[in-house]
């Protein structure tokens, strides 16, 4: 959804040289609770009610009649033991883990790359590639999607024109990509990968930065090659910002779900259909909600590994001190 | 010497066409809208692209902005993102204000509530987010939008402004209720002006966390008096006969508030993001 820009991350400004004061100690005050009340209140009733009903739907049949008659039975483990028995689950899960994989790795990989790239360019280069970047990262995801199926459109799309003009792979001016599965995905994580690369890039470009240069003059001194120096010295101390990075990558493109649901709504016959999509199909399209409700509870509680491993993190980093 | 020299040279314009490659291929595709979006009608549908615009006419966006339904859609999604954005300021100041200056029970878990929160997918909020507007009949209202927005909005919100609070000195605090202010005074007084920054950046991110979301506004709106500028957009493009001109015109229209907000942060973004964000 949205929080695919952002999310958990903070924009706040650097707060390297001016740690957090502690806070202060009057622990018997009333007064904090008062000024959380009510983002507390307000987060109980978007967040905290429907993430309990969506467990209680999973334990539950509810499908188009209980709209209407409310009546909606507890069915036990059945909503889960369905899905997990069902070949097209795993299908979906397997595509899933395939197109997260593929997603991160090529933006950790051309990320970190093109970070390293900036960090030795000439100043107006640099200015240039950051400008760009910032507009990629600020282009809203539904404008992107069909930009998307513009630039791929089969007789007027400018990428098939320009890969026919190259002339290595025949004429494809007509070729729709989009009606079949292997492309459509290859298309689909391409686009979540341009769209997420500005902010792994710009993380990286930062982090490269706070290396001191002492550390690369010593290593030269001592000998070392590019090779070395990149895995002795700049990957270990990268290695934080790079664990979040993956992190909260795997999260947001599992929870993908406007560049599929634009392009190809999933198909064709479903062919297309990660978690995500999976999920709110179950519940709005086939109107079995419990079965949606326990596809989301299996997604959350698979990537709850990794959102434990990010708020480890953070609290290591005294953010949640 | 000079060998090293002409190495270097060398390889910084290695390096410099690299960069500049990698901008080109990143860009093309924002440059791609403006191009078709400004292009004559005539020319949008044509089997060689024309890569620069010429003559450049607005006539696509004139087409858009007079379709009768753009400015319903438009002003939908200016309200629902404009109240989601002064709902959760409201309460979310506060809170990061607490969370930063006070120790009290319960903060901790508060905070990785915060973030874990946001790692929950979308498409698993809506299904029981959809049965609760149902049931309390505020499905398909733009109210029942908004609240649904703050689920993702506020938790963001008050994580995001935690840094900036954090960065205001709280010896000014101290000093300002030595000199007599109470605490409410030297809040209002000293600490909010310094935060207004803060205050401007984090809503301008939660404006477009609202302005950008497809799936609720699409599950949620049946009727097309309710629909927002993302949905519109989406139903556009799924219409049998796509009129390129006019979606990539649309489009353009919806990005570009968020474009000229971008580059307007553009240092922020760049600068103060890693230490902040993912300091480990």
């Amino acid at each position: 959804m949205a929080l695919q820009t952002q999310g958990a991350v903070s924009l706040g400004p650097d707060r390297g040289e001016s740690r957090e004061p502690a806070p202060a100690r009057d622990r018997r005050s009333r007064l904090p609770y008062g000024l959380v009340a009510p983002a507390v209140i307000v987060l109980a009733v978007t967040l905290g009610y429907p993430v309990v009903r969506l467990v209680v739907l999973s334990f539950q049949k509810f499908d188009s009649r209980s709209l209407f008659t409310g009546e909606a039975p507890f069915v036990g483990v059945a909503n889960y033991t369905d899905v997990l028995a069902d070949p097209a689950f795993w299908a979906v899960l397997g595509r899933t883990v395939v197109v997260t994989a593929a997603c991160v790795a090529a933006m950790m990989a051309l990320g970190f790359a093109l970070a390293r790239a900036l960090t030795r360019t000439s100043a107006w280069a640099r200015l240039v590639f950051v400008v760009c970047l910032v507009l990629v990262w600020a282009m809203p995801m539904v404008s992107a999607a069909l930009i998307w199926q513009w630039l791929f459109q089969p007789q007027y799309g400018v990428a098939n024109w320009m890969l026919t003009q190259l002339g290595v792979f025949g004429d494809l001016t007509a070729r729709d990509w989009f009606s079949e599965p292997g492309p459509a995905l290859v298309l689909i994580i391409v686009l979540i990968v341009w769209k997420g690369l500005p902010f792994v890039i710009l993380t990286m470009y930062a982090a490269l930065l706070q290396i001191p240069s002492a550390l690369y003059e010593a290593s030269g001194i001592d000998g070392a090659g590019a090779w070395q120096t990149l895995r002795r010295i700049t990957l270990p101390l990268m290695r934080p910002v790079l664990a979040v990075l993956v992190v909260l990558e795997v999260i947001w493109s599992v929870n993908s779900f406007t560049p599929f649901w634009v392009l190809t709504q999933g198909g064709p016959s479903g062919q297309t259909t990660t978690v995500s999509v999976y999920a709110y199909v179950q519940a709005f399209t086939a109107n079995d909600y419990g079965a949606g409700s326990a596809i989301s509870v299996i997604t959350i509680a698979l990537l709850s590994v990794f959102a434990v491993l990010y708020v480890r993190r953070l609290t290591k980093g005294g953010e949640v001190a | 010497m000079n060998a090293l020299r002409d190495f270097r040279t060398r390889r910084r314009l290695a390096v410099d066409a690299v960069v500049v490659l990698a901008a080109v291929v990143m860009i093309f595709p924002v440059y791609w809208m403006f191009a078709t979006a400004f292009k004559p009608p005539g020319q949008v549908l044509s089997l060689t692209p024309q890569f620069v615009p010429w003559p450049p006419s607005t006539e696509n966006f004139t087409r858009t902005l007079a379709a009768p339904e753009f400015l319903t859609f438009l002003r939908n999604s200016l309200v629902v993102s404009l109240i989601t954005v002064v709902l959760s300021m409201a309460v979310a100041v506060a809170a990061a204000f607490a969370t930063v200056r006070f120790a009290f029970g319960g903060r901790r878990t508060l905070l990785a509530v915060l973030v874990l929160v946001q790692m929950i997918p979308g498409s698993a909020m809506v299904i029981p987010l959809y049965l609760m507007l149902r049931d309390i009949g505020a499905l398909d209202m733009l109210p029942g939008l908004v609240l649904t927005y703050l689920s993702f909005v506020l938790p963001f919100t008050v994580w995001n402004l935690r840094a900036f609070v954090a960065g205001v000195p709280v010896e000014l605090e101290e000093a300002a209720m030595i000199d007599g202010c109470d605490r409410l005074q030297a809040f209002r007084r000293v600490v909010l002006p310094l935060l207004a920054p803060g205050i401007v950046v984090t809503s301008v991110f939660a404006f477009i966390n609202a302005w950008d979301d497809y799936l609720f506004a699409y599950v949620l709106m049946r009727s097309q008096e309710n629909y927002t500028l993302p949905v519109w957009l989406v139903s556009f493009s799924t219409a049998p006969q796509v009129d390129y001109g006019e979606t990539i015109a649309a489009s353009a229209i919806f990005s570009l508030p968020v474009l000229v907000f971008f580059l307007f942060l553009q240092r922020r973004l760049v600068g103060g993001l890693a230490a902040g964000a993912v300091k480990g």
